[in-house]
């Protein structure tokens, strides 16, 4: 699916602004001073791995969790003050299935319905139409027990979506989904997006974030590291690509780095013991020269990889680490 | 507060929904009534029924000629030995008997290992004169054994919060073998140290009040297990973050939690009194309102429980043990009129007793509205005191 998201060019307004928002658990900073703002009609991505704080992060915007300090603020609403305005007009799609297995789709879409004050043919007309959007229509009075995982995502991300809110928040919606019923999600984010709803969006799965959002946060352990849209971001990395390589018996020699840096088309070097991270605008004529250091510093390469930029490397790049671990 | 009705519908799907649950609610309470009723005999003295069983024990075990012996001892019941060919061949029209049971190879076996055994019961689906009755005979004597299992693991769990190196085996084999006779003697006892003076009196209007009222807290300890499940599964989290209050939420649980212990009591009493011939007394509003003010201290007892414990798991613990002791402290098994003062005073600690001496003197000893306030009035406030404290102490968000 080649779907590139669209150029910004006139910034819409911000409808989520979270200033320095903090949870400390005891002896535990799960959200260390994030700031972001995202625009109307976006798809904001929230990315980082496992524990990064992504969870805490929607809980306090949903004002299921309150900030230990910093505070945020969604369509003008604070999520310290005005908790029950800003449940009226967010959609919360839980990282955990929210639904009463012994009842049917149908029972659990109206009884969610019924409480964001929905009711009559009109809640029965809007849960048919998520339904049927979902694919789940011919299965509406199964009960949800009986469903696959991937299907009672489904019903849990149309619970959420009943009452047109205004701003979505979607806790990795795709866990545990085959890959059609993925791609079946991400048309339907897209449908959303495009009915006018503004998204927020998490996941620990680079692809999907590259394909999906408009704009990017990645977080890892409660920070946030880079921010941007996806260009923005693999420009961190160089433009041209990246030449990762692996010397064969221990570390580089001292210099090494700095004198890599020195080439014209190089943009950024990064080292951890034996491997090499080299950012470029143009492998192919950074590559020569390259080889050329190494060999002078009487280094042997033992391996060696080219390729275009993603968010995965970015990661490694910012952090030394893997995104999944 | 239409937020609270939606909660309460919700809930009340999902019970009603639940066919497990109706049958713990309805179906097992009938059948303990059923054999303790029958324990004490004198209902169905006199030739007043008198039944055929067919019967193909195919298990040959232990337990399995036990519960044959049970059939064969029973007044009412006339076994006839017959094959499983025989025992299918019911299901089809025309046949003699109305009801056939197979104990199907394997049954003690399972039944000692503490596994799930299964009896097998035929029945002809074109008569029915006998039917009711066999099948609540076969149900109860069955039920007895298990009855008999879950206080023996029940006593095990005592001991072994006190004495952590008791031999478990040891102790629930006692035990079982304690409770059994407790089964077999103390209704008896008791029962006919209580009937003195009434005339016609059923064994259904001394044994259903206590065993209902006792079946009354295990369903709302199950409604407790489902509101912990609730904050367990995520789905009270997702209402959180719903516009609805946490007074809706709570509330509406409790008010679905109120009506299915009405219900529940309602019903067991309407069986008893149909099918059973159970004695009602002589003021329905008297009933009526023993009944509402007895669901609605049940329900506060069980948001006090799901609100002191922290999983499911220590739930039922807490849960069962409590329910078991107010049982016999407060005269559910048997009545206080037999026990001595001082534990007459300490049986007042519990709901079941307040609540007996309320429907006792209804039933019993055919008193009027009036008799039964005081009663109720201490219901009430015992309701108000343990739903104040339940619904502050209750915390919506895991503990983690
Ligand atoms: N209620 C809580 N009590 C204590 N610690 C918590 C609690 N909730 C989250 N944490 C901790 O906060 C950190 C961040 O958790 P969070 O669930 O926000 O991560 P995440 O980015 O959503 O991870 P994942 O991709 O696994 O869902 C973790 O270390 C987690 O253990
Ligand atoms: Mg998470």
């Amino acid at each position: 699916m080649a779907v590139t998201p669209p150029e910004i060019d006139d910034m819409p307004d911000p409808i989520v602004i979270a200033d320095n928002l903090e949870k400390r658990f005891d002896g535990l900073t799960a959200v260390d001073g994030v700031s972001f703002t995202i625009r109307e009609g976006q798809i904001f991505g929230l990315l980082g791995p496992n524990g990064a704080g992504k969870s805490t992060t929607i809980s306090m915007l949903s004002t299921y969790l309150r900030p230990t300090a910093g505070d945020a603020s969604i369509d003008g609403l604070s999520i310290g003050r005005e908790a029950d305005a800003i449940k009226k007009i967010i959609g919360v799609v839980p990282q955990d299935i929210a639904l009463y297995p012994t009842l049917t789709a149908m029972q659990n879409l109206r009884f969610y319905g019924k409480i964001y004050g929905l009711g009559g043919s009109h809640l029965e007309s809007r849960c048919r139409e998520l339904l049927e959007l979902m694919e789940l229509w011919e299965r509406r009075d199964d009960r949800v027990e009986e469903f696959s995982g991937g299907m009672k995502r489904r019903v849990n991300m149309a619970a959420g979506l009943l009452h047109h809110p205004r701003f979505l928040l979607l806790d990795e919606p795709t866990v545990g989904v085959d890959p059609q019923s993925r791609e079946h999600i991400f048309e339907t984010i897209f449908r959303i997006r495009d009915s006018g709803t503004t998204i927020l969006y998490t996941s620990h799965y680079m692809e999907e974030v590259e394909l999906l959002c408009d704009f990017i946060t990645i977080i890892d352990r409660g920070r946030v590291i880079a921010a941007g849209t996806l260009r923005e971001l693999l420009k961190i990395l160089g433009e041209g690509g990246v030449i990762e390589l692996e010397i064969a018996g221990g570390e580089c020699p001292g210099g090494l780095t700095a004198r890599l840096e020195g080439h014209a088309s190089v943009t950024a070097v990064k080292q951890e013991k034996n491997r090499l991270l080299i950012s470029s605008d143009n492998s192919a004529h950074s590559l020569p020269p390259v080889m050329r250091e190494l060999e002078a510093a009487g280094c042997e390469v033992a391996s060696l990889e080219l390729y275009s930029p993603n968010l995965e490397k970015l990661f490694i790049h910012l952090t030394g680490r893997e995104l999944r671990e | 507060m239409r937020n609270l009705w939606n909660v309460t519908i919700k809930d009340m799907l999902i019970v009603g929904k639940d066919r497990g649950a109706w049958i713990f609610l309805l179906i097992t309470p009938l059948i303990v009534i059923t054999v303790a009723s029958f324990a004490l005999g004198p209902a169905f003295e006199g030739g007043s029924i008198e039944a055929e069983l067919l019967l193909a024990d195919e298990d040959g075990g232990a337990v399995s000629s036990g519960l044959v012996e049970a059939f064969r001892k029973n007044e009412n019941v006339v076994v006839v030995d017959a094959g499983r060919g025989e025992c299918e061949a019911l299901e089809k029209d025309g046949q003699e008997y109305e009801v056939a049971l197979v104990i199907p190879a394997g049954f003690s076996g399972a039944v000692e290992a503490g596994g799930r055994a299964e009896l097998e019961v035929f029945v002809d689906p074109n008569s029915n004169i006998t039917r009711p009755f066999l099948v609540s005979v076969i149900q109860g004597t069955a039920s007895r054994l298990s009855a008999v299992e879950v206080a023996a693991k029940v006593s095990v769990l005592e001991v072994m919060k006190v004495a952590p190196g008791a031999d478990a085996a040891a102790v629930a084999g006692t035990a079982a073998a304690a409770a059994a006779s407790e089964l077999e003697d103390e209704p008896v006892q008791a029962a006919i140290s209580n009937v003195g003076g009434v005339e016609d009196l059923n064994p259904f209007d001394t044994q259903a009040p206590g065993y209902s009222v006792m079946f009354m807290l295990f369903g709302v300890m199950t409604a407790a297990e489902g509101l912990l499940l609730e904050r367990e599964s995520g789905t009270l989290g997702r209402l959180l973050v719903a516009p609805v209050s946490r007074a809706s939420i709570l509330g509406g649980k409790l008010l679905a939690q109120f009506a299915i212990a009405i219900l529940q009591i309602t019903l067991l009493f309407t069986v008893g009194h149909f099918v059973f011939g159970m004695n009602l007394g002589n003021s329905i509003a008297g009933l009526a309102l023993m009944i509402v003010v007895t669901a609605w201290t049940a329900t506060a007892f069980g948001i006090l429980l799901a609100s002191m414990v922290k999983t499911r798991r220590q739930l039922s613990a807490v849960g069962i043990l409590s329910v078991l002791l107010m049982s016999a402290l407060g005269g559910s098994w048997w009545p206080l009129d037999i026990v001595p003062e001082f534990m007459r005073q300490l049986g007042h600690l519990t709901i079941n007793a307040w609540a007996l001496d309320g429907l006792n003197d209804l039933i019993l000893r055919g008193k009027g509205l009036d008799a039964v306030l005081p009663e109720a009035g201490v219901l009430l406030a015992y309701g108000a005191v343990c739903f104040i404290i339940g619904i502050r102490m209750f915390r919506f968000r895991s503990v983690s």
